[in-house]
C-alpha cells in the first residue's frame, strides 16, 4: 500500500508540480554580459506579450473599470448622465426581476451540474482506454458541444412545438406526455426541457476533461491494485478519484460558471417567459441595457455578476483543490 | 489490507460464475463494447442527423403532426427559400465567415506571440504581466457586454465585423495563450540554444525553427476561435443593429421571431443545419489537433 501512495505522490508531482517552468534562452545566465543580455530578453519578452496585454486591457480591463464607473451613474444609452452614487445598487436589492433571475439561475445551475458531471464521468470511463472504436465514439459524443447551444436551441424550438414536434411524438408514443404538451410556455416544463438539452450538449466537454485527467494516471497503479486483488470499483475510488481531483475541480468550475452565465438557451427557447420566470441573470442584464436602455443599472448588475462568478470559482477551486494545492 | 482481501474473495466469486461457462473471450467483449459505443454515440448524433433529415421536409410537414406520410416527400424547398429571394441569409453566412476567419487569424497570431513570450522568455515583470492577463481572462465576457457597447460606440466599432472580431479575439485569447504557452514549453531547450548560437533573431527563431513544432497548438487555437465566433449570439446581438451585418445566429433569431406573427419552422431548421455544417466539417477534419490541444491547455493551466 505504501508503494502505491508513493507512486501516487510522484505522479501528482510530475503532473502538476512543475506546471509553469520558464526556461529562458538567456536571462538566468551569470557573467559580465548578463545585464545587457537580460535587458534584451526583457524587451523581447515584453514586446511578444504586448499584443495580448493590449487586448486584455482594451477589451476586458478597461470595460470592467468603465462598467463600475457607469454603475455609479444614471447612464442612458444616449444622452447626458450624472452621478447617483450607489443608487443603482440599492435599487437592485428591491428589483424583484433581477433577484428572481439570480434565484432562477442558481436553481438551474444546481439542477444541471450533477447530471452533467455524472454523465460526463460515465462517458469518460467508457472512452478513456484505447480500444478499437474508442476514438470514433469520442468524436461523435463531442459533436453536440462543437455544434453549439445556439444552433441546437433553434432546432429544439421546432421539436418542442405541441402537435408537430418530435419530442412530443416520441414521448406520447411512450405514454409519458400527451402530444399537445406545450413545453415552452410553462415554467417547469420549459426548465426541464432546457436542462435535458444542456446535459446532452455539455456532458461531452466534461467527458473530455475527465478523460484527459484519467489518462494521465500511470497504468502501473491499476496493475498493482489488480495484483492486490482490488475490484474495479475499489481502484476507481482509491486511485482514480483522488488523482483526478484537479480535473474534477476544473470540469465543475467550467460547468457551474457556464450554467450561471447561461443566455442562449433561455433567450431562444423561452425568451425568459412565461413572464420573466425563466429569465437568467445575463438575460436580465441584456434586457435592462438594450430593451430598457438603463445602462447604469445594467452595469451594476454586471458588477454583481463578476463578483458572484469570481466567488463561485474561488470557492470551488479552494474546496476541490484542498490538500493537493 | 483486510478490506482488500475481502474484495479479492468477492471478486474471485464473481469471476467464478463466468469461469464456469468459459471466460467470455476477448472478441465477444469487444463486440459488446462496440454495440454499447454505437448506442451511446447514437444518443449524441442521431438528434442532429434527424434535424438534417427534417430540414428537407416541406414546411407544411415540419409544422404538422408526424405521420407515416411525413417522410414520403423530401424537398430542398426550405434551403431554396432561405438562399434566394430578398431576405436571403447568404449575406449572413458571409458575415459569419468573415468574422470567424478574422477571429481565428488574429487569435492565432496574438496567442502565438504571447505563448512564445510567456513560455520561453524569462524576464523581469513577466509574473506581473502574466498576472494581469490572467486576471483579465477571469472576467466573463457576458459581464462586460454593456460597457463594451459604449466603448465600441466611441471607437466607431459598433456595427462593424472588425469590431466583433476584436471582441471574439479577446475572449478566445485565454484558452489560446494557455495552449500556445504549453506548446512552447514542450520545445527542447537545445533547439533554441542552437538557433541562438547560429545568430538567429527572436522572430527568425520563431518563424524558421519553432513554427513547425508549435503548429498543432496554432491549429487548436485557430479552430477554437473560429468555433467560438461562429456560434456566439449575445455579443453579435448586442453590437450589431444593422440587418445587413447580422451574423448567422442573429439572423436565425429573426427567422425564429417570424414575420407577421407566423413562424416558418422549415426555414428555421434549414438555417440551423446551415449553421451546423461548417462546425462539424472543421471539427472532424481537424479534431486530432482540437481535443488534445484544448484539454492539455486547460489542465496544465
Amino acid at each position: 500500500m505504501s508503494t502505491l501512495t508513493q507512486a501516487r505522490d510522484s505522479a501528482r508531482r510530475t503532473r502538476f508540480g512543475l506546471a509553469w517552468v520558464r526556461r529562458g534562452p538567456a536571462g538566468a545566465r551569470r557573467g559580465p554580459a548578463r545585464t545587457a543580455e537580460a535587458r534584451r530578453t526583457t524587451r523581447a519578452g515584453l514586446a511578444l506579450v504586448s499584443p495580448a496585454l493590449l487586448f486584455a486591457g482594451v477589451f476586458t480591463l478597461f470595460p470592467l473599470g468603465f462598467g463600475i464607473y457607469i454603475s455609479l451613474t444614471n447612464w442612458p444609452l444616449i444622452g447626458p448622465y450624472h452621478f447617483i452614487g450607489l443608487s443603482n445598487y440599492t435599487a437592485l436589492i428591491h428589483n424583484s426581476v433581477f433577484l428572481q433571475s439570480i434565484v432562477f439561475t442558481l436553481e438551474y445551475t444546481a439542477i444541471v451540474t450533477i447530471p452533467i458531471f455524472v454523465v460526463g464521468y460515465a462517458l469518460a470511463v467508457f472512452v478513456r482506454s484505447n480500444r478499437p472504436g474508442t476514438s470514433v465514439f469520442r468524436t461523435l459524443i463531442f459533436i453536440p458541444y462543437i455544434v453549439g447551444l445556439v444552433t441546437e436551441s433553434y432546432m429544439a424550438v421546432v421539436e418542442l412545438q405541441p402537435g408537430s414536434g418530435t419530442a412530443n411524438f416520441v414521448l406520447s408514443k411512450l405514454g409519458i406526455v400527451s402530444n399537445s404538451t406545450a413545453w415552452l410556455v410553462h415554467t417547469g416544463l420549459a426548465t426541464v426541457a432546457i436542462c435535458v438539452l444542456v446535459v446532452w450538449f455539455a456532458s461531452g466537454l466534461t467527458m473530455m476533461l475527465l478523460m484527459a485527467g484519467m489518462q494521465a494516471i500511470p497504468t502501473e497503479l491499476y496493475e498493482s491494485a489488480k495484483t492486490d486483488g482490488a475490484s474495479w470499483w475499489m481502484a476507481e475510488r482509491r486511485i482514480t478519484l483522488p488523482l483526478l481531483r484537479r480535473s474534477i475541480a476544473l470540469s465543475l468550475i467550467v460547468s457551474v460558471v457556464g450554467s450561471f452565465l447561461a443566455f442562449n438557451q433561455f433567450f431562444i427557447l423561452t425568451d425568459g417567459g412565461p413572464g420573466t420566470s425563466t429569465e437568467s441573470v445575463v438575460m436580465s442584464i441584456y434586457s435592462t441595457a438594450f430593451a430598457q436602455f438603463n445602462v447604469g443599472l445594467a452595469s451594476a448588475m454586471s458588477v454583481v455578476l463578476v463578483i458572484v462568478v469570481g466567488l463561485i470559482t474561488f470557492v470551488q477551486f479552494r474546496y476541490l483543490q484542498g490538500d493537493s494545492a | 489490507m483486510t478490506a482488500v482481501a475481502a474484495r479479492r474473495d468477492s471478486q474471485s466469486g464473481r469471476g467464478g460464475q463466468s469461469g464456469r461457462s468459459g471466460r467470455p473471450d476477448r472478441g465477444q467483449r469487444l463486440l459488446w463494447y462496440l454495440v454499447a459505443g454505437a448506442v451511446i454515440s447514437a444518443v449524441f448524433v442521431i438528434p442532429l442527423a434527424w434535424e438534417v433529415f427534417r430540414s428537407f421536409q416541406p414546411e407544411s410537414a415540419v409544422s404538422a403532426p408526424l405521420t407515416g406520410q411525413s417522410f414520403s416527400h423530401l424537398t430542398p424547398a426550405n434551403y431554396r427559400a432561405l438562399l434566394s429571394g430578398q431576405d436571403d441569409i447568404i449575406r449572413n453566412v458571409v458575415n459569419s465567415l468573415i468574422t470567424a476567419v478574422l477571429t481565428a487569424v488574429l487569435t492565432a497570431v496574438v496567442a502565438t506571440l504571447a505563448g512564445y513570450g510567456f513560455g520561453l522568455f524569462r524576464f523581469r515583470g513577466a509574473g506581473v504581466v502574466f498576472g494581469i492577463v490572467l486576471l483579465a481572462f477571469m472576467v466573463p465576457f457576458q459581464a462586460v457586454v454593456t460597457p463594451l457597447f459604449i466603448e465600441l460606440h466611441f471607437l466607431h466599432l459598433l456595427n462593424s465585423l472588425v469590431g466583433l472580431a476584436l471582441f471574439y479575439t479577446t475572449f478566445s485569447l485565454p484558452i489560446g495563450v494557455y495552449v500556445m504557452r504549453n506548446s512552447f514549453l514542450q520545445v527542447p531547450t537545445e533547439l533554441i540554444d542552437a538557433a541562438r548560437v547560429d545568430g538567429a533573431s527572436v522572430m527568425m527563431t520563431l518563424g524558421r525553427v519553432l513554427r513547425p513544432l508549435v503548429m498543432p497548438g496554432i491549429a487548436t487555437t485557430a479552430l477554437y476561435a473560429f468555433l467560438f465566433s461562429w456560434t456566439e449570439l449575445l455579443g453579435a446581438l448586442s453590437f450589431m443593429t444593422n440587418d445587413s451585418l447580422f451574423t448567422l445566429p442573429v439572423a436565425l433569431s429573426n427567422v425564429e421571431t417570424g414575420t407577421y406573427g407566423s413562424v416558418n419552422y422549415g426555414l428555421l431548421l434549414a438555417g440551423a443545419v446551415i449553421a451546423m455544417i461548417p462546425c462539424v466539417i472543421v471539427y472532424v477534419a481537424l479534431q486530432r489537433f482540437y481535443v488534445r490541444g484544448l484539454v492539455s491547455g486547460a489542465l496544465k493551466g
